[in-house]
């Protein structure tokens, strides 16, 4: 059976004091302390706080993602739908994703399911393209070509409070009900605990019009199945501070989920999808930081993963097993890491990591999957970073070794692979009294082969090799803060080219049967223009305006391809979003608005393959009454049919309503 | 802008909205042309893409229109067209994903019924190959049937089961012979079910290689088999089973598709390069009466992409190859009967099937 979906796959006390002029001045140094650090990024980095989240229609951390210029996510629709990001064209395998430092992972697919993570619990989201800024990291932190960097917030020591909270409450359309539970406690300065726990559940039912053809064909109002999700998140941390900063925490992170996964369209057939997915996924991870000395710090990490896919079918076609199918797919992985800083002279910092890990995979099927290798690989990186950083110029230049090893029980193991892959970067102050930069970086990367390009049934090939990445990038950006009227512009625009060889492609021998190769070359001409205001009107109210467009020319650049110089799947020409929000006293009001251009499904560029363009738009309205917050909105608010993946039809106009009280 | 200009471009939108048609397409003469004398090939599409189509290519004009099927009956053919015949007056077209059977009027091109297979539990059967006798047109179902319908009054008769997902069936003195790939089982079927078509009962299964595909009968009542082993250590094979004594026997042939016209068997073979390249692409000749090789390679002229299906036309005894590449469309190159190229037309995505048609 062809490969179906595998992707499978600190507490926020809100501090809303009474006083709204205090928490105006409060939200003014954090804006400006992230306009700083964007402005100042030597690699790109583009930022949504928990400020800029809550001004977004945004129920899951995909929905924050969307907005990030530069970003395709590829969504199959749905409250448990699976979502994909891709970044600047090279492919969703080559995003990685660090939750408080720790990069997750999948060996099997590459991906990793946002949604595990709730939204509610996360202070800052980021998109880095390259690596992150800041160089005291985990080495595994170097070794994509782009980074989203998902930080939980934990309350800072207050002698006044040593226990905050808040239970939040949120049902809307698709029979949604999705309570939830933040607790923060700390005990003196050294102690502190955070638990986080919510629950959803949802029917996924939406009505939806299809068309049997073009836009004039035949079309009905259908209903899309099938695609309920009953899921609870939790997370919980212990955090002791030796001293001020030196400090251990603890974390157990379990997400567990029973889902059914809608499936695409087939014209005129109205079976119900029967394919059910169930998630557990745990991990657990200490992590110990040292930053006491300025000269010398250091910080390791420590982590547990395991994650276990249960995949069902329900199909007249499986006559052998009584009409079902059953996947089992269970992975381990257990991550070791250090990572140190130097300050030598004053301005230039040297890090050097090391990180190792282990990974497993076990799969068992009552159909499939009879020669499976039971695939095993370690991993290793070494990465050495140097940091020059003054007021006027910062230099930035890295190396990561990466080193790997791999075993199978039967047949043949992919070669264990070795490779050194630079990045350099710069970052200059153009006038003195200006914070205005022009900037440039290069790096190299590659992406191992998953688990399923190698050694999936009938698909797999041992011997693909790593895709590279080639990024280059180069750009400006302008932070003003003393303009009339406005409190604060930032403008950050950046023009890349990137070129991935040896991209995995899977090539078909025929039509049900499909094998992984290493074919494609793709080269990515891009923009990314992003920009944010914010206005002071009257006394006390403000308006925020963001908003992020992406240019994506990404074409085939494979010699004798067919395709050659057309544009590659899912990748829209143009795409933005753009957001504005309107602070009045303890209410706030906002519209969203999605843009995205003309894609193909397929490799031929015309009419058959060509998924229209669409504009989302969204609203919200919230208020806030002592310790309460309701926020209410209304998101597709013109009712528009769209698909992200063609037959995948998205919903329509729907609504959600949440509830937070403040402990 | 003024309100003049305003009042103008709503007019102009207007316009062309209600010419919208006509605005897009290039020819409607091409797109939707008039049914008479060539052939139509069946394009089965990409497999979840919904994008099955019909493409009709006309001997006189010289010209193939991709896809009549939609331009006809303004709605696209379905997902997975995966068998076709032509029986009476009408095309009949087993569209696999979709599960239904359309019924298509061969001089208009219009769908005169669509028959959604399902099975008892009224889920989908999955339709995979069409033959036709004595009235009737019999359905092979994926989920491991077979089932009959009546070409008069367009409805479906008894269902009957076979083997574990039976494929490519056909018809040869009164019994129907399908066969079984086994292809969702964890090892596959190595089966040819035997149907009476009288009794309408299976009779019996007949063991040939793993994974039986293709197959076809000779004027003698011999039936050929490809199959595809299980595309690991077990190879495919080409086989025979003798009229009359069911007895098996393996052809040293290697063989990827083939049709059989008269006393000749047309068959079209290719070997995979490193990176999944179709290379060496023949067509052989076999004389099916005396079952030996007459040629090993009757074409001469240059084959682009991987060879997907192959029909001979039963009139003229052209050849039609068609090819594919899985992604973008697909081509039909007509061979005279000594292999010298005639013409080349573009279809859809992945030509599946040709069936001949003569509205004179």
């Amino acid at each position: 059976m062809l490969c179906v979906l595998f992707c499978n796959l600190l507490v926020s006390a809100d501090e809303y004091e009474n006083d709204s002029l205090h928490t105006r001045k409060l939200n003014t140094v954090t804006v400006n302390g992230y306009r700083l650090q964007i402005v100042r990024a030597v690699l790109p980095v583009q930022i949504y706080s928990e400020e800029d989240i809550r001004t977004l229609n945004a129920v899951n951390i995909t929905d924050v993602v969307r907005n990030f210029s530069g970003v395709s996510v590829k969504d199959y629709g749905g409250i448990g739908g699976m979502k994909t990001v891709s970044v600047r064209g090279m492919g969703a395998q080559h995003t990685g994703v660090s939750y408080d430092g720790v990069t997750m992972s999948d060996i099997q697919s590459g991906q990793i399911d946002l949604g595990r993570f709730s939204l509610d619990n996360i202070s800052e989201i980021s998109l880095t393209n390259g690596q992150p800024n800041d160089i005291f990291q985990s080495a595994r932190l170097f070794s994509s070509g782009g980074i989203l960097c998902l930080k939980t917030k934990f309350i800072e020591y207050d002698k006044d409070k040593s226990f905050a909270g808040k239970v939040v409450l949120k049902t809307g359309s698709f029979g949604l009900l999705n309570p939830g539970i933040y607790l923060n406690k700390t005990f003196g300065e050294k102690w502190a605990f955070n638990l986080s726990t919510d629950a959803i559940t949802a029917n996924g039912k939406y009505r939806f019009l299809q068309h049997y053809g073009s836009n004039n064909s035949l079309s009905e109002t259908l209903t899309r199945t099938n695609g309920d999700v009953k899921s609870i998140r939790s997370e919980v941390n212990g955090l002791y501070h030796f001293r001020q900063k030196e400090s251990i925490l603890v974390k157990a992170n379990f997400f567990g989920s029973e889902r059914g996964l809608p499936g695409s369209i087939t014209y005129y057939n109205s079976d119900d999808s029967q394919q059910r997915l169930k998630d557990r996924l745990f991990f657990t991870q200490i992590h110990y930081e040292n930053r006491v000395n300025e000269k010398f710090q250091h910080q390791y990490f420590a982590r547990f993963n395991i994650s276990d896919n249960h995949y069902t079918d329900k199909d007249a076609k499986y006559t052998d097993t009584d009409g079902i199918l059953i996947d089992n797919y269970l992975q381990k992985e257990y991550y070791l890491s250090s990572s140190f800083q130097f300050k030598i002279i004053d301005p230039l910092f040297i890090s050097a990591s090391a990180d190792w890990w282990y990974n497993d995979l076990n799969i068992n099927s009552n159909v499939d999957f009879k020669d499976f290798q039971y695939p095993t690989r370690q991993t290793g990186l070494a990465n050495v970073a140097a940091k020059y950083l003054t007021e006027k110029l910062t230099l930035g230049a890295s190396l990561l070794y990466t080193l790997t090893r791999e075993k199978v029980r039967t047949g043949f193991a992919s070669p264990d692979r070795e490779k050194l892959s630079p990045t350099v970067s710069f970052s200059y102050k153009l006038l003195e009294n200006k914070e205005l930069r022009i900037r440039a970086f290069f790096k190299n990367i590659f992406r191992l082969p998953t688990f399923n390009d190698l050694y999936y049934q009938e698909m797999g090939n041992h011997n693909l090799r790593p895709e590279n990445a080639n990024q280059y990038d180069i750009g400006f950006t302008y932070l003003e803060t003393e303009i009339p009227f406005l409190s604060d512009l930032a403008i950050m625009a950046d023009g890349y080219y990137n070129q991935v060889t040896d991209k995995i492609i899977a090539v078909p021998r025929d039509m049900f049967h499909w094998s992984m190769t290493n074919k494609d070359k793709v080269n990515i001409k891009g923009l990314d223009l992003s920009l944010k205001m914010n206005f002071k009107v009257g006394k006390s109210d403000l308006v925020s305006l963001k908003t992020n467009y992406s240019l994506q020319s990404a074409k085939d650049a494979t010699a004798g391809s067919d395709n050659l110089g057309e544009q590659i799947p899912y990748t829209p020409l143009h795409s933005g979003s753009g957001s504005v929000s309107y602070i009045h006293r303890n209410w706030e009001t906002g519209y969203n608005l999605m843009y995205s251009g003309v894609r193909w499904n397929g490799q031929m560029t015309d009419k058959t393959n060509r998924l229209d363009g669409y504009i989302i738009h969204s609203i919200f309205v919230s208020t806030t009454y002592k310790q309460w917050r309701v926020n209410a909105e209304i998101i597709n608010l013109l009712n528009t049919q769209y698909e992200v993946v063609k037959f995948y039809p998205m919903p329509r106009r729907n609504f959600r309503i949440s509830l937070t009280l403040n402990i | 802008m003024t309100t003049t200009k305003i009042i103008s471009s709503l007019f102009l939108s207007a316009l062309c909205a209600t010419f919208f048609t006509s605005c897009e397409s290039k020819d409607d003469s091409v797109e939707s042309p008039e049914i008479s004398t060539g052939v139509f090939v069946l394009n089965q599409g990409k497999f979840e893409a919904n994008n099955a189509g019909l493409t009709y290519y006309d001997f006189a004009t010289g010209t193939a229109s991709t896809d009549v099927f939609s331009a006809k009956n303004n709605r696209g053919l379905g997902d997975t067209g995966q068998d076709m015949i032509k029986y009476g007056s009408n095309i009949y077209i087993a569209v696999y994903k979709s599960s239904i059977i359309e019924v298509v009027n061969i001089k208009t091109g219009m769908s005169t019924k669509s028959i959604p297979m399902k099975n008892a539990a009224g889920t989908s059967s999955s339709p995979r190959s069409l033959t036709s006798a004595n009235g009737k047109v019999y359905i092979v179902l994926y989920d491991g049937h077979v089932t009959e319908l009546d070409t008069l009054s367009l409805t479906l008769g008894k269902t009957i089961a076979v083997g574990a997902n039976p494929d490519a069936s056909v018809i040869v003195n009164n019994k129907l012979y399908v066969a079984n790939t086994g292809g969702m089982s964890a090892v596959k079927d190595s089966t040819i079910s035997v149907i009476n078509l009288s009794s309408f009962t299976e009779t019996k299964k007949i063991t040939v290689n793993m994974n039986p595909g293709t197959i076809k009968a000779d004027s003698y009542g011999d039936i050929y088999v490809v199959s595809k082993g299980n595309y690991g250590l077990i190879p495919g094979k080409f086989q025979r089973i003798e009229a009359g004594t069911d007895k098996v026997s393996d052809i040293d042939l290697k063989v990827q598709n083939f049709d059989i016209v008269g006393d000749q068997a047309y068959i079209s073979n290719f070997d995979y390069d490193a990176s999944w390249q179709a290379v060496n692409k023949t067509i052989a000749l076999y004389d099916v009466k005396n079952e030996k090789l007459l040629k090993a390679n009757i074409v001469n002229t240059e084959i682009l992409k991987t060879p997907y299906c192959i029909n001979v036309d039963p009139t003229s005894k052209d050849i039609y190859l068609g090819v594919s590449d899985y992604s973008n469309l697909g081509k039909m190159y007509c061979y005279a009967q000594d292999g010298t190229f005639k013409f080349s037309f573009a279809t859809g995505l992945n030509p599946a099937k040709v069936v001949f048609i003569s509205n004179n």
